[in-house]
């Protein structure tokens, strides 16, 4: 009975002085009100039903406008210490619910609901975004993302670390709270990300959002104190599900080295399928956007407990499969190719000798057929990596005689892949203990790099006696006339030279190579009677004696040849191109021919008065110094100045017959007169896709070069039914030259001629084009479609316009 | 772009056979010479202002004349030596042109003699003889031997040699045909120092006394350089690649500023004497050069560069003579 009195007369007394609060105008009432308010606040009762309802109270608008205006000392004490002294929530619930002015509809009285905490947590971890959305530009700085979270982050610590101590006091702790707050925000977008302004300051790329503070911090914490260690991974085992990819992903993202990982995760990979989806599965074979850094962390993590290594085999086994999947090879881009490589790489380099022997079936499986189908690939990055994960696995199963080895040129990518054969778990650890000590030891290092900087520059100062006895009084003479002497001079005749092109004699053979291009642009009338004979010659050259630009030596003789004598020789390689018995080189060096002869031809000659250089000037050597003489400089000034009445106006452009227009059709047609005609030896639908890539792009160039040609609308006609036939090729290489002739097809036809002749057909490479440019797995071939989206959108549009105006 | 090449000052033709040796003469009055030995035994007397020879002097039964030098520090004093094993001295005095004395030293290879004025008067001359190896010494008036210099060693023929006055006594530099090089002390007849900077025969080689530092080619296409330091002991130096093989004899300039090379790839090579730096190629002869010399004029801007070729022709060029 005396509870329901008193709280009887609580209530009557608080709403009394509620009303004063917010009716009332007179200073005394109101810090009467106030003062008798502010002596509640240790009743249990008021706070727990009144205090949120009071605090609304003062956070309307008039006592705004009272406290900015009045500037009564008093009256804002007793303000301040009703919310600073109160419970923390109900405070922070009614003053984000003034900025936001838009309220929670929750159960204010039951504070302990899962509903009440839910929102809670919301408006804690999105308060930057409550106050900017108010505040706009005049945000303060502790309220922007970047600083709040690192201030929440330092909360989260300080909680952990009280929460340690408590434990050691022998109390109970749940970190739920905080768990789900963590995951709250990591599933905002803010628990790992790229600071601009934290990379600029120290230099690194270190990510920043809330694990950029907490994770060094944690790191440094758990390697001391076990219980850390404990509460850390409590944390993490109750960040709800939904959370923990995020939670996990920013985690691993901010840590340096998998030992750090290991200790703040512990077991979490074993105990909870969510994480171990996410880190044996999600992370490595589906996402693929991460730095090689996460999966060395990811998978050395794996590694460092026995209980763990039971998922390291199981994600060797994963990633072999998903590695030499030849579908997964052509149907997925590089960078996805490139990021399963790395992955196989680490994780075979962290299995140990016996494990090997355990998984050696499925090392060898995966290393034969992932192997086989990159080496089939088109795309050099592609048959580069194949080569480097096949030699590094052969290395690793250490099959003695039997190891693989190819040859390719070394660049930046695969000594990276190289190099992460070399990794082990263990030495992953950066010797950091706090983040604020990071700086330190960089400011020391660039100060040891600059002290052995400065010895050498002041080395050659000691050595004095270079400085005397050097020529460099003695300026040299050009010396670019000093080539190897020859003993046979090169061939005079077209005769000759064809001769010596099949002698067995080395320097004859390499002398008449170097001038045979020449001669046959000189010697019309010779090169036409010997024209195919010569063709032959050249086709099936080959390097015997190492001769130095031999390829292109041989390409400029190919095209002098194709240029001189048009028709027969064009019919020769187009004849040959299908024939029996030919290496891909060799037809490939028949469509590169093709295709440069062509440009040629296509371009304007050149009158010879602009072709010729001018001869250089003679400068007498008095005159000659190293900075142009002045005489030259003025009189360049005085050239710019003066304007010349005798020069004339500038000639203008002389047309010129385009010599490739009435020759088009002879080196388009035939090319695809026989492709569908396989033979024993030359598959172009089949096996050999990679020549079937270069020809498409050799259609289009001629394509393009035979613009404004008459045959060029029939030229088109063709091209788009050849390509109908192989435009779903699976190599990507195809699918490019496929795109590239449909490019050259809407630039090189006329805009009308497209319309009349194509109609129907284009509505469908339309179509073909537009899904194409959303789900082709190749970048480029995306973007080679959107390319000739565009163009056909703008000749159609021109075209379609035209009637209109008309009308 | 750096200036092109010189051009030759002028060419000396009507040598009638391939030109073996060079040697010039600007002392004394009257105007400086150019004598030139032959393949056909024919030495030219070519004047350098009038650029027409002077006098030709057949000897040596028309065997290849391969070196020749003035001695008594006289344009009239000549010595030449031939393919016929024989030494020739002439008096040209007054438009004589007599054989004075000769001598047969009996050597049949294409080692170049070396003579050492080492007081007016008296002349040391090493030269080639009958035994491959051995290099003799002898007193230029009375051809009395001095000593004879054979290696220990089996070193193989010799090649090419040098003679200069040193501090303690006249020395002697000599290549070899197995490519080592040999610094002996003439007055005690002794081997100083040995190198061996090349695995080819050294065709020929130079010493510049002053910078105490010498060269050698052989047919390969580097150029070697040595030095002779306090100890008298050879050491290796720079070296050089040329573009083409072979060298048929350098000459240091007496300055001790460039060196020139004759090549057998028709090139005359300019390369800076100090580091070996190349500076010029000359391109003018259509077949091997055999010889190159630098004249002595005593103004520096009149020093002449000439290279006798197997073409028949004798290219004169004026090279980093501005002072």
């Amino acid at each position: 009975m005396g509870s329901v009195e008193t709280e009887c007369f609580l209530k009557l007394q608080v709403r009394s002085h509620l009303r004063t609060l917010s009716c009332s105008q007179e200073r005394m009432e109101l810090l009467h009100a106030l003062r008798s308010l502010a002596g509640l606040l240790e009743d249990a009762e008021f706070t727990r039903t009144y205090y949120a309802r009071a605090l609304q109270v003062l956070v309307a608008k008039d006592w705004s406008k009272r406290l900015l205006h009045d500037h009564d000392k008093e009256l804002e004490r007793l303000w301040r210490e009703m919310f600073l002294r109160g419970p923390a929530e109900p405070v922070l619930m009614t003053l984000l619910d003034a900025i936001s002015s838009a309220r929670c509809e929750v159960d204010r009285s039951s504070a302990d609901s899962a509903q009440y905490r839910e929102a809670l947590i919301g408006q804690i971890s999105a308060l930057p975004s409550i106050t900017s959305n108010q505040l706009r530009a005049n945000t303060p700085e502790d309220l922007l993302p970047h600083r709040f979270y690192t201030l929440l982050a330092e909360s989260i610590l300080e909680t952990l670390e009280r929460t340690c101590q408590a434990l050691r006091a022998g109390h109970d702790c749940s970190l739920s709270f905080i768990s789900q707050l963590l995951g709250k925000v990591c599933i905002q977008g803010n628990g790992s990300y790229e600071n601009p302004h934290n990379s600029i300051n120290e230099g690194s790329n270190c990510p920043s959002g809330i694990f950029g503070t907490m994770a060094p911090r944690l790191s440094s914490l758990t390697r001391v104190d076990p219980l850390m260690q404990r509460v850390t991974q409590n944390l993490l085992e109750k960040v709800p599900e939904r959370c923990m990819e995020s939670v996990i992903t920013g985690l691993v993202l901010s840590l340096k080295g998998p030992t750090a990982v290991s200790r703040l995760m512990g077991d979490l990979v074993l105990n909870n399928k969510k994480a171990q989806f996410v880190l044996t599965h999600k992370m490595l074979l589906q996402q693929y956007q991460h730095p090689s850094l996460l999966l060395k962390s990811v998978l050395g993590y794996l590694s460092l407990d026995s209980e763990r290594r039971v998922l390291l085999k199981q994600v060797l086994r994963s990633v072999c499969q998903v590695w030499c999947n030849s579908s997964a090879v052509k149907h997925t881009c590089v960078e996805q190719q490139l990021y399963v490589t790395r992955a196989l790489l680490l994780t075979v380099a962290l299995l140990q000798n016996s494990e090997v022997q355990e998984l050696r079936q499925e090392l060898v499986q995966c290393m034969l057929g992932g192997v086989q189908c990159r080496l089939d690939s088109n795309i050099e990055r592609i048959r580069r990596m194949g080569m480097v994960v096949g030699e590094c696995l052969s290395q690793k199963l250490d099959t003695p005689g039997s190891q693989l080895q190819f040859q390719y040129e070394s660049n930046e990518e695969i000594q990276e892949l190289r190099s992460l054969m070399e990794y082990q778990a263990v030495e992953g650890e950066e010797p950091e203990s706090d983040a604020s000590n990071n700086l330190q030891p960089i400011v020391e290092a660039s100060e040891v790099c600059a002290v052995p900087s400065q010895s050498i520059t002041s080395l050659p100062v000691n050595d004095s006696d270079s400085e005397l006895d050097s020529d460099d009084d003695l300026t040299p003479f050009d010396m670019s006339a000093d080539q190897e002497k020859r003993i046979s001079a090169p061939p005079r005749y077209v005769r000759d030279c064809l001769e010596g092109l099949m002698s067995e004699d080395a320097e004859r053979f390499e002398l008449s190579l170097q001038v045979a291009a020449s001669l046959l642009r000189k010697n019309v009338t010779t090169t036409q009677e010997v024209s195919v004979q010569f063709c032959r010659v050249l086709l099936h050259l080959e390097d015997r004696y190492n001769t130095t630009l031999f390829l292109s030596l041989r390409q400029n003789a190919m095209v002098a040849l194709t240029v001189t004598h048009v028709k027969p020789v064009v019919d020769y390689w187009t004849t040959e191109f299908f024939s029996l018995n030919y290496s891909l080189r060799q037809r490939l060096d028949i469509l590169e021919v093709l295709a440069l002869s062509a440009q040629e031809l296509s371009e304007p000659i050149r009158s010879k008065q602009a072709a010729a250089q001018p001869i250089p000037e003679v400068v007498p050597p008095e005159q000659f110094d190293d900075i142009t003489h002045w005489r030259h400089i003025v009189e360049k000034r005085i050239q710019s100045k003066t304007r010349r009445i005798g020069k004339g106006v500038t000639q203008p452009v002389k047309a010129a017959p385009n010599r490739f227009a009435p020759v088009a059709g002879c080196f388009f047609f035939p090319l695809l007169k026989n492709y569908d005609r396989p033979q024993t030896t030359f598959d172009l639908l089949g096996s050999d896709h990679l020549v079937l890539g270069r020809l498409l792009h050799t259609l289009g160039l001629l394509m393009h070069l035979a613009v404004n040609a008459p045959v060029a609308s029939q030229m088109g006609r063709a091209l788009l039914d050849f390509i109908w036939a192989v435009r779903f090729h699976t190599d990507q290489m195809v699918r490019r030259g496929v795109l590239f002739a449909v490019c050259s097809v809407f630039l090189g036809m006329h805009s009308e001629n497209l319309l009349t002749d194509l109609g129907e057909d284009l509505m469908e490479a339309r179509a073909w084009l537009a899904d194409v440019a959303e789900s082709d797995c190749d970048s480029d071939c995306r973007s080679l479609a959107m390319q000739s989206l565009v163009l056909l959108d703008r000749t159609l549009k021109a075209q379609l316009k035209i009637p209109e105006m008309k009308t | 772009m750096s200036r092109p090449p010189p051009d030759p000052l002028y060419i000396l033709r009507g040598s009638g056979a391939p030109v073996n040796t060079l040697h010039f003469y600007c002392g004394g009055d009257g105007p400086p010479l150019l004598y030139s030995g032959s393949g056909k035994g024919a030495v030219h007397v070519w004047n350098l202002n009038t650029r027409r020879a002077e006098q030709v002097l057949e000897s040596h039964n028309s065997n290849s004349v391969i070196w020749l030098d003035t001695f008594d520090g006289s344009r009239s004093s000549l010595i030449s030596q031939g393919r016929d094993m024989r030494l020739c001295l002439w008096d040209l005095s007054e438009g004589r042109s007599a054989v004075t004395d000769s001598l047969l030293t009996g050597a049949v290879g294409f080692c170049q003699c070396s003579l050492l004025e080492s007081q007016p008067g008296s002349s040391l001359l090493a030269h080639p003889t009958q035994d491959m190896e051995e290099v003799s010494v002898v007193e230029m008036k009375s051809w009395t031997q001095v000593c004879s210099l054979r290696p220990d060693t089996k070193l193989g023929m010799l090649m090419s040699m040098k003679m200069w006055q040193a501090d303690s006594g006249p020395v002697l530099c000599a290549g070899y045909e197995d490519g080592s090089i040999v610094l002996w002390d003439v007055s005690q007849r002794h081997p100083l120092s040995f190198l061996k900077p090349l695995p080819e025969p050294v065709m020929c080689l130079d010493v510049h006394v002053c910078s105490q530092k010498g060269i050698s080619g052989s047919s390969e296409k580097i150029l070697q350089s040595w030095t002779v330091d306090g100890q008298r002991t050879l050491q290796m130096h720079h070296s050089v690649q040329m573009t083409n093989p072979g060298v048929s004899q350098m000459r240091i300039r007496a300055d001790g500023k460039i060196l020139a090379t004759a090549g057998w790839d028709n090139n005359i090579r300019v390369f800076g004497w100090k580091k070996l730096k190349p500076l010029a190629v000359l391109q003018h002869h259509t077949d091997a050069v055999n010889s190159v010399a630098f004249s002595d004029h005593q103004d520096p801007t009149q020093r002449l560069l000439a290279a006798g070729s197997k073409d028949q022709r004798i290219s004169v060029w004026s090279i980093y003579s501005e002072s």
